[in-house]
This record gives C-alpha cells, sequence and structure tokens, in this order.
C-alpha cells in the first residue's frame, strides 16, 4: 500500500489496468447487448418457478430478434411488468393475434396458475414488447455468486477481512 | 508460483478454463446425435361451455375442453446433456374462417425429466421414489421419451380474448417439444430438417370445428330421463 | 516478539518453493487439469452419464489442488545457493542489522 504512494508510476499502471478490465467486461456486455438487441442479455434465475428446467443461480442467454419467424408459443421469455423492477422468466403458453399487438400469456413450469396475477393490475396479457428476450443459451449455476451476496450481505465483509488478511500477509 | 497463494490462483484461474472448454465440448456433443421424434395426434372430444374467467368476474366466456389421444416416440431426444425434455400439445385456430390459424394456446403439457434431473422435480415423496426407481443404475432412460395417452383431458382450457369460440372453423392440435439441456443450447422442434435432427413426424391433428356452444339447462333433464 | 511471530506465520502461509520447483508445479498443474478435463469428457461421452463427469472433473481438481499448492519438499530441492558477501566476516546468512547478526 506505502509503496503505491511512493511509486506514482506504478500506481497509476495499477489504476489502469483496473480501469481496462471493467471497461473490457462492460465493452463485452453492450456489444453482447447490441447483437442479441436485448437490454439484458445475460440473466440470472432468481426464482424457482421454472425448476426444474431452471434453478435460482443459473445463467441464462437471452436473444431478442425474429429472423425468420416471431416469438412463439412454447418459447420461454424474459419479460417485463409495468411497476415492477425485477424481469420475470417464463414459458409462453398463449399467443392470440400476430405481429406487435399479439396478445401473450406465461406460465412458470412450476406454477400452477398462469401469470394473470404477476401483471400489472387490468393487465390480462402481456405484448411483444415487453419482452427483453428469448432464452436460448443455458449455463448451470455459475450465477449463484450473485445470489448468495446479494441475499447475504455478511459474506462482503467476509470476503473484504480475507482480502485485508491477504495483504497484511504479503511480503512487498 | 512461488508462494501457496498465487499457486492456488493459477491452478484455479486455469480449472476455470477447464471447466468452460469442457463444458463447451458437452454442448457441442448434442450434434453427434441424430434425433428423428415422431407422433400422432387425434382430438378425441371437444366441448364449448360458458364460464367466468375466475369466481368474482362478472364477465362471461367460451371455453373449449378437449380431449385426445396422443401416442409419441421422443426417445431419441435424450443423451447424457438432456436434464428434461418439456413436451406440450398446443391448439391452433385462426380468427376469422379464411385468414391463416393465427391463435396458438397450450393445452396440455409435461416435463419429462432425464434420470440425471430427476431429485429437481416438484412432486410429493412416493411419486419421487418410484421415479428414481424407475431408472435405477440408468444414467439416461430414452424410454420414458415414448407417451401413449388415450382419452387424455386436456390440463388447460382454450380461450379467446374475444370470449367467443363456439363453432369456430379449421382448429388443429399440435404436438411440440423442448429439450432443456444441463449445459448449452435450449432447442425446440424444429421446422427444417437440421443435419440429424430431423423435423417431427406427424405431430399434427386432422382440423375440426368446435362444436356449437352447450346449454347448460339440458343437463338436468339428461340426469332425469 | 509481534514481528517475529508475523514473520512466522507469513513464513509458514507463504509457502516459499525454489525456481526448479516452481517450473515442476506449473507444469504439473497444466498437466492434470487438462487430462482431468479429457478423461472426465471421454467417460461421460461414452457411458452417457453427466453426473460421473462432473465428479471425475471435481475429484480431479481437488486433487491437482492438493498435489500443486501446498510446498511440498519435492519442489524445494534445488534451493538457490547464494554467494557470499564478499569481504564479508559472517559466514552463511547472517545478516546484521544495528550491529547484531540476525540469523
Amino acid at each position: 500500500m506505502l509503496s503505491a504512494l511512493q511509486n506514482p508510476r506504478q500506481a497509476a499502471a495499477q489504476l489502469l489496468n483496473f480501469g481496462l478490465i471493467l471497461s473490457t467486461a462492460f465493452m463485452m456486455w453492450k456489444g453482447l447487448s447490441v447483437i442479441s438487441d436485448s437490454p439484458s442479455p445475460i440473466v440470472v434465475v432468481l426464482s424457482g418457478s421454472m425448476e426444474p428446467a431452471f434453478q435460482r443461480g443459473d445463467l441464462l442467454f437471452l436473444w431478442n430478434r425474429n429472423f425468420m419467424e416471431e416469438t412463439k408459443v412454447g418459447e420461454i421469455v424474459v419479460y417485463n411488468v409495468k411497476g415492477k423492477d425485477i424481469p420475470i422468466v417464463h414459458r409462453l403458453v398463449r399467443k392470440f393475434g400476430t405481429g406487435d399487438e399479439a396478445k401473450l400469456l406465461t406460465k412458470g413450469d412450476n406454477n400452477v396458475a398462469d401469470d394473470t396475477e404477476l401483471y400489472a393490475r387490468g393487465q390480462d396479457y402481456i405484448e411483444r414488447k415487453d419482452i427483453i428476450g428469448s432464452v436460448v443459451g443455458y449455463i448451470p449455476f455459475v450465477g449463484y455468486v450473485t445470489i448468495l451476496l446479494s441475499e447475504h450481505p455478511w459474506l462482503k465483509t467476509v470476503m473484504l477481512g480475507i482480502m485485508g488478511l491477504v495483504v497484511v500477509m504479503q511480503r512487498e | 508460483m512461488h508462494s501457496t497463494l498465487v499457486r492456488a490462483q493459477n491452478v484455479f484461474g486455469f480449472f476455470t478454463t477447464v471447466c468452460f472448454v469442457v463444458a463447451g465440448l458437452i454442448a457441442l456433443s448434442d450434434f453427434s446425435w441424430e434425433r428423428k421424434p415422431s407422433s400422432t395426434v387425434s382430438v378425441k372430444d371437444v366441448q364449448v361451455v360458458r364460464g367466468r374467467p375466475h369466481y368474482y368476474s362478472t364477465k362471461k366466456e367460451e371455453y373449449a375442453h378437449i380431449r385426445f389421444n396422443l401416442n409419441t416416440d421422443l426417445s431419441s431426444l435424450f443423451t447424457w446433456n438432456t436434464k428434461q425434455v418439456f413436451v406440450y400439445v398446443s391448439a391452433t385456430w385462426p380468427s376469422n374462417s379464411t385468414g391463416p390459424r393465427d391463435n396458438e394456446a397450450v393445452i396440455w403439457d409435461t416435463i419429462i425429466t432425464s434420470p440425471s434431473a430427476d431429485h429437481l422435480q416438484n412432486i410429493g415423496p412416493a411419486a419421487m421414489k418410484k421415479l428414481v426407481k424407475s431408472a435405477k443404475g440408468k444414467s439416461i432412460d430414452p424410454s420414458r421419451g415414448k407417451l401413449n395417452l388415450k382419452n387424455q383431458k386436456a390440463k388447460y382450457q382454450i380461450t379467446s380474448p374475444t370470449g367467443k369460440l363456439a363453432e369456430t372453423d379449421d382448429v388443429v392440435l399440435k404436438v411440440h417439444y423442448n429439450v432443456q439441456p444441463w449445459v448449452g443450447m435450449l432447442t425446440w422442434t424444429p421446422q427444417v430438417d437440421f443435419g440429424g435432427w430431423k423435423t417431427m413426424k406427424g405431430g399434427v391433428s386432422k382440423a375440426f370445428t368446435l362444436p356449437a356452444l352447450k346449454k347448460k339447462k339440458e343437463e338436468p333433464k339428461k340426469a332425469t330421463s | 516478539m509481534a514481528d517475529q511471530l508475523i514473520e512466522k506465520v507469513r513464513d509458514a502461509a507463504e509457502g516459499q518453493i525454489d525456481f526448479e520447483g516452481q517450473r515442476f508445479a506449473e507444469r504439473l498443474a497444466t498437466a492434470l487439469l487438462s487430462i482431468v478435463g479429457f478423461i472426465s469428457f471421454a467417460v461421460g461421452f461414452f457411458l452417457q452419464d453427466i453426473k460421473l463427469a462432473l465428479f471425475i472433473g471435481l475429484g480431479g481438481a481437488a486433487l491437482t489442488f492438493l498435489v500443486v499448492v501446498p510446498p511440498w519438499p519435492v519442489y524445494n530441492q534445488k534451493p538457490v545457493h547464494w554467494l557470499q558477501v564478499p569481504g564479508s566476516q559472517s559466514a552463511g546468512q547472517g545478516i546484521i542489522v544495528d550491529g547484531k547478526v540476525i540469523s
């Protein structure tokens, strides 16, 4: 720590390196976002409503373009509901009409009833524009760290403690 | 590699790389097996009745209750990377009698897990015991992909946003599947052949017409006569 | 006293190995993990058993950690022999600080 202050060139290099890592991650995220036309191309599953297909902590890759055909019944979509900030991952079970005005109904595989209750007040269906992507790729479990960290904030403290210990234990 | 910490970091770093490579290979191995699913579906019985969408609603809508026969062989979809296969039967019908079938609703579905994913099923302990026992010693169980349902009642009734369904013409039932892998791409019933992955053989019922509204008043009469 | 204690803990935690050992450990880790990954995929593919593949992968990784991470004596067989400081009276590793020899 002190040596970094004594050597400004090294400190600056470290700062730049850190900035490079952050900006690379951000660019990859935004690039994927442009390619898939989805505001959030990778999502972590937060609930068990799609079990046994998706568990909490699984990573989903989304695709939001309609090349050959429209989003259709049976696809698993991620959608936003007005007034709720957390997107929902459920399966499309009904579709009435075609195009942007088509009325869509979703349901979680593990839920008994469809999602009418989850929609905004007076809203019986969602539309294509509410959907931020259809699930096309899947990696299990990898996102579980984010769930752990958000549900048990003391883990962040523990991690900081371990990092501090490592710094103390390292010789310059 | 001079200190324990650096060694641990390096080994863990390379471990994650190996994990991603192997996961990628597993995902690619999906293409090394042929998929040639087939199924036949036919309508057994249809009724259209009036009802309310839920208990507190004052709105009256028409609902179609369908019974169907389904015979399907999806055993070629079960490989080591198959976590589950979601099988669903949908009804499609046109909004007006001359147009394309632009409405689709799932009327029945089921989840077939691989033995590797049995423990994730949301079923009672007795059913779970039976399920696990049925695949004892097997890592995959393609025989689960064979379904033979007779006079199966639909899980979900058909509705329409307009509330009108009776005497709709040109209704068709279709069988679809969705393969959920352990890692990799999710796949649905293909529209065209894709290498060794063939389109569903059959899987579409004959077009049928929904009957006229069933009069409720007739029922008690029937019971007495 | 506290400094000496920290030094001891640091030494134990740091687990230094010699240069030859570093090269060996690096190659061993790469080889072991690659082989484990290959076996895990091959066994899983041919036996059609993804759970087995997972267990082989995790077990192999645990083994690699056990073999490579701790400073086993194998990695310390060729310690660096430092040259003596010319003109220095205290032979060996002794360092003079404030007129006292610290070993």
